[in-house]
């Protein structure tokens, strides 16, 4: 039941992501809800549940990307992967190191997903190549407690 | 702390090749989602236009006001160009003679946009079903919005005329130089392989080529702004303002060929 209730916050989250309000639109930052959820997926669930949660949200969002090629996919589980192991490692459990996760996420994933469109010839001016790896991020990270609140009522 | 016990790194892999797999088999699997989300992302994109309306009725007040004043003024001058209008029709239908502009136009709301930054697209509610195929363009009253990149059957995507990967073969209206216009990401698109003594001002109006035949001829793309040289130096380049806005963009014709 509770999975259900997740995947329905997961189309929740999608749809608002997808069509996220233009006077909430920052420098033309919108913020990564998908990535958020996965992430707080991960400090929540056992590794499995956030593992499938995270190519779910990652095959949502490359469904509404141009090109053929599922990045997110990929770059969503290895994210999912790192933070589990992460959390092994150190303690998640203060707000701020969260958010340094959350941002740091969403940086490296701005960075992979731009290098890859600049390696395909896109001409991206530096500034707007600088504005887009940092702004998003921190927009993103800004969030997050939002959703860690929403994805820890559902499953505690 | 990455040495992996054998079982460990069997699961691992395991499902590294299941998240390959399903990353290849993306493009089978669009249709279906996209399907799934059409009447959400109807509703939301209904909701916000209810929400906006209550939450910036002041400043919606304001603004029919002042719109109400540039009806007043623009019906007066709409009686003066009745005249022109008139003459007008009678010059396009000799001119109908000889060319027919032939555009089959598709109304399409916008109903989804870009989920990052690093591209610039938009879904529209309108797919298959609706004649719209991949590599038809798109248009607004205003000019060249973008293409269609994907058609599902009852949505479609469209790569908008600031992403980057969009390359328009275009010319400058008063002087004819032909240039190749990308998008940045930003609100204004480039104008690029411009030779050194390109006859290009700013002000000036880039229009499609027509070249590339995906693009008809004389579609507004926008008008140039700046002009600058490259680091090599050997060619220019412009900086055009779109004539649509695509970040506030809200409906689409689509050019059925």
């Amino acid at each position: 039941m509770k999975k259900w209730l997740l995947l329905a916050v997961v189309m929740a989250l999608a749809a608002l992501q997808l069509s996220w309000p233009e006077f909430l639109v920052f420098f033309n930052a919108r913020p990564d809800l998908l990535l958020i959820f996965v992430i707080a997926a991960v400090f929540y669930l056992d590794f499995k549940t956030a593992l499938v949660f995270g190519i779910i949200c990652g095959l949502l969002k490359d469904a509404f990307l141009p090109g053929d090629f599922g990045i997110n996919t990929i770059l969503f589980s290895v994210w999912c992967y790192a933070i589990w192991k992460l959390g092994r490692q150190i303690s998640t459990e203060h707000d701020l190191v969260r958010f340094a996760i959350v941002f740091i996420a969403a940086f490296l994933n701005s960075i992979i997903t731009g290098v890859q469109s600049a390696n395909l010839g896109n001409f991206i001016p530096a500034g707007i190549f600088l504005r887009n790896l940092i702004i998003p991020s921190l927009y993103t990270a800004a969030l997050s407690p939002l959703i860690f609140k929403l994805t820890k009522k559902i499953t505690v | 702390m990455f040495k992996l016990p054998r079982k460990t790194l069997i699961n691992l892999t395991v499902i590294a090749s299941l998240v390959l797999f399903l990353s290849y088999s993306l493009i089978r699997l669009k249709n279906p989602v996209q399907k799934t989300f059409k009447p959400q992302l109807s509703l939301v994109s209904l909701l916000k236009r209810e929400i906006r309306g209550i939450v910036f009725y002041h400043r919606n007040m304001v603004e029919n006001e002042t719109l109400q004043s540039a009806v007043d003024s623009l019906r007066s001058r709409l009686f003066d160009s009745r005249e022109i209008y008139l003459e007008n029709t009678r010059l396009k239908g000799l001119l109908a003679f000889k060319q027919k502009s032939g555009l089959r136009l598709v109304p399409a709301r916008i109903i989804g946009r870009s989920p990052d930054s690093w591209s610039s697209s938009a879904t529209i509610d309108k797919g298959k079903y609706n004649g719209i195929r991949r590599g038809m363009v798109a248009i607004s009253p205003r000019g060249l919005v973008g293409r269609v990149v994907e058609s599902a059957d009852n949505t479609s995507k469209i790569l908008l005329i600031n992403d980057p990967s969009l390359g328009v073969s275009s010319i400058v209206q008063r002087s004819r130089q032909e240039g190749l216009v990308n998008g940045t990401l930003g609100s204004n698109l480039i104008m690029r392989y411009l030779p050194k003594d390109a006859d290009i001002v700013s002000g000036d109006v880039v229009v499609t080529s027509g070249l590339s035949q995906i693009y008809p001829k004389g579609l507004l793309v926008g008008r140039v702004v700046n002009i600058g040289s490259d680091l090599s130096g050997l060619n220019r380049y412009a900086i055009i303002k779109p004539a649509v806005d695509c970040s506030s963009i809200e409906e689409v014709l689509v050019i059925i060929p």
